[in-house]
């Protein structure tokens, strides 16, 4: 699991309320080179993925995630939509969001305290019954 | 310009040509199609108006139902026709090929059937009066010529049409299309499932949905990762989940035995296999009750998927059947627990689907989709609608004498 999908999941348990972001609980984290799409220019034009991706993401649940793989490092604590013009940046927010991954762990709920297990770097979301 | 499909998936072939100009850049406006004479819909021959040469090639190289693109020079029905037509074509017009530093070849090709070398030489001979200035060379080969007959009824009525070359994909061109699928086949694929989508319909689809570059998409039902390989191929960034935690992350024993690096398959191995890079994204869900939080929308430029629809794997969303959910032993250990999953209707499935669509599609991205279909009882109000997704294709894929499939694509407005 990449912090790309962190950022989209939330718990989603009867009732919860404050269920987002999810805890991470790291048991193994690797790295993977993934494709940067190197290139002032292609980074500027509108249709780069992280251009697109960037207003998308939620930075404080971004950053939290990024603490616990241990990838925060260099990662301001606001964002802002300027930053995309500094290689630097982009290159360790790619990083972070792209490159790092959880193989083993789990998702902790930050309300209920229920574990989602990441096995394999795929978190397992479904919900037993008497959570729906 | 003359548009010559491949005679199959007939009701798949203009939409695709469509999704794939738009994504050459041409308007809907600047498209305009004319039936060819006949008036047959499923004719594989269609004229098309295109805005330049550079779109004819660009929608050459990624269309897969369309064999090639021509300019046409002249037709007719009868020889004296189709020479009188050509006679009449400017000779300005054709100057740019017939000169003497252009060689060229002259393909014959019968639609419907085959004609012998001897019919096609005499075919060939038969455009002499055209001014060539070079012998046939066939060994570099810059433009290709080509005659196409198209027999109607009893073979007299021959519709012939002269065209130009280089604003259809030369054959190496062409070819090389067809060769992503060849190259993508399910035959030689690592990882595969009973419902694995075939190479060609998952790259079609993907065209539907004008994947490109830079973009994210989804397929939520993404089982063996057949559609998400067909995307990464495009440069898209793919994510997939699914309900069955086994397809998605167990995979299944492979070919390389005990040991060996393909010892166990599963979707991370398609990627692999092709030089892909992986998946952005794998999560086991339940679209009914999806974990992505409230506030997320707008984010994909691409939802495709098959939904499951029974005939071969059935839908399934959590919680306990009534029935069963009495019987069923207290949850004591919750991590280890396996919960229970219960059907999913199809009606359902596509309401959330559609609803997930329309709000994770950022405008202008597309959801593409398989709908199950009786070609008997066929309504166009079996295709569900949603205020935020337009309409774009609706094509048929018949599949038995009872059952067919609907390729529907729609766009967020």
């Amino acid at each position: 699991m990449k912090l790309l999908t962190h950022n989209m999941l939330s718990c989603h348990i009867k009732n919860v309320r404050n269920g987002y972001p999810f805890l991470i609980e790291v048991v193994k984290v690797s790295e993977h080179e993934a494709d940067f799409d190197p290139g002032k220019l292609l980074v500027r034009a509108a249709n780069h993925f992280l251009k697109h991706i960037f207003p998308r993401i939620n930075w404080p649940a971004f950053l939290q995630g990024a603490q616990s793989l241990g990838c925060r490092e260099g990662l301001p604590e606001e964002a802002a939509e300027s930053m995309l013009e500094d290689e630097g940046f982009l290159k360790r927010f790619h990083h972070a969001l792209l490159e790092v991954f959880l193989e083993e762990g789990s998702l902790v709920c930050p309300e209920t305290g229920r574990k989602f297990p990441v096995t394999k770097g795929i978190p397992n979301m479904l919900l037993n019954e008497d959570e729906c | 310009y003359l548009c010559y499909f491949l005679h199959r998936l007939l009701d798949f072939r203009r939409p695709e040509f469509e999704s794939v100009a738009e994504l050459a850049g041409c308007t809907q406006d600047q498209l305009r199609w004319r039936m060819p004479a006949g008036d047959l819909e499923h004719s594989p021959f269609w004229y098309v108006t295109l805005p330049s040469e550079e779109t004819a090639k660009s929608i050459g190289q990624r269309a897969l139902l369309t064999k090639m693109m021509v300019e046409v020079w002249g037709e007719g029905s009868t020889w004296e026709e189709l020479e009188a037509a050509l006679q009449a074509y400017p000779a300005e017009a054709m100057a740019p090929w017939v000169g003497p530093e252009h060689t060229f070849k002259v393909v014959v090709d019968a639609f419907g059937s085959k004609l012998t070398m001897d019919d096609q030489l005499d075919l060939i001979e038969k455009l002499e009066f055209l001014p060539f200035k070079v012998c046939v060379c066939v060994r570099v080969l810059q433009d290709h010529f080509a005659i196409l007959s198209h027999p109607e009824g009893d073979n007299t009525g021959v519709l012939v049409w002269y065209l130009q070359p280089h604003c259809f994909p030369s054959p190496q061109v062409a070819a090389a299309d067809r060769g992503v699928l060849e190259s993508y086949s399910l035959k030689r694929r690592l990882y595969l499932g009973p419902t694995s989508m075939d190479a060609e319909i998952a790259f079609i689809m993907c065209n539907q949905a004008k994947v490109k570059r830079g973009q994210l998409m989804l397929d939520p039902y993404a089982g063996t990762g057949s559609i998400l390989v067909a995307a990464a191929h495009y440069g898209a960034k793919v994510m997939g989940t699914d309900i069955d935690i086994k397809v998605l992350r167990e995979g299944k024993p492979g070919p390389g035995g005990p040991g060996s690096a393909t010892e166990r398959v599963c979707i991370g191995s398609n990627f692999t296999q092709y030089g892909l890079p992986q998946p952005v994204g794998l999560i086991r869900l339940d679209t009914h009750k999806h974990p992505l939080r409230p506030d997320l929308q707008e984010v994909l430029h691409a939802v495709i998927g098959d939904p499951p629809y029974g005939v071969r794997a059935g839908g399934k969303k959590s919680g306990a059947k009534p029935e069963i959910a009495d019987r069923r032993n207290p949850i004591t250990d919750p991590s280890t627990h396996i919960p229970a999953t219960q059907p999913y209707t199809l009606g359902e499935c596509l309401r959330d689907l559609l609803d997930l669509s329309a709000r994770l599609l950022v405008v202008g991205g597309r959801l593409v989709y398989f709908l199950p279909a009786t070609p008997e009882t066929y309504c166009e109000e079996e295709v569900p609608g949603h205020p935020a997704l337009r309409l774009v294709a609706n094509s048929e894929q018949i599949l038995t004498m009872r059952y067919s499939r609907r390729l529907v694509t729609m766009e967020k407005v």
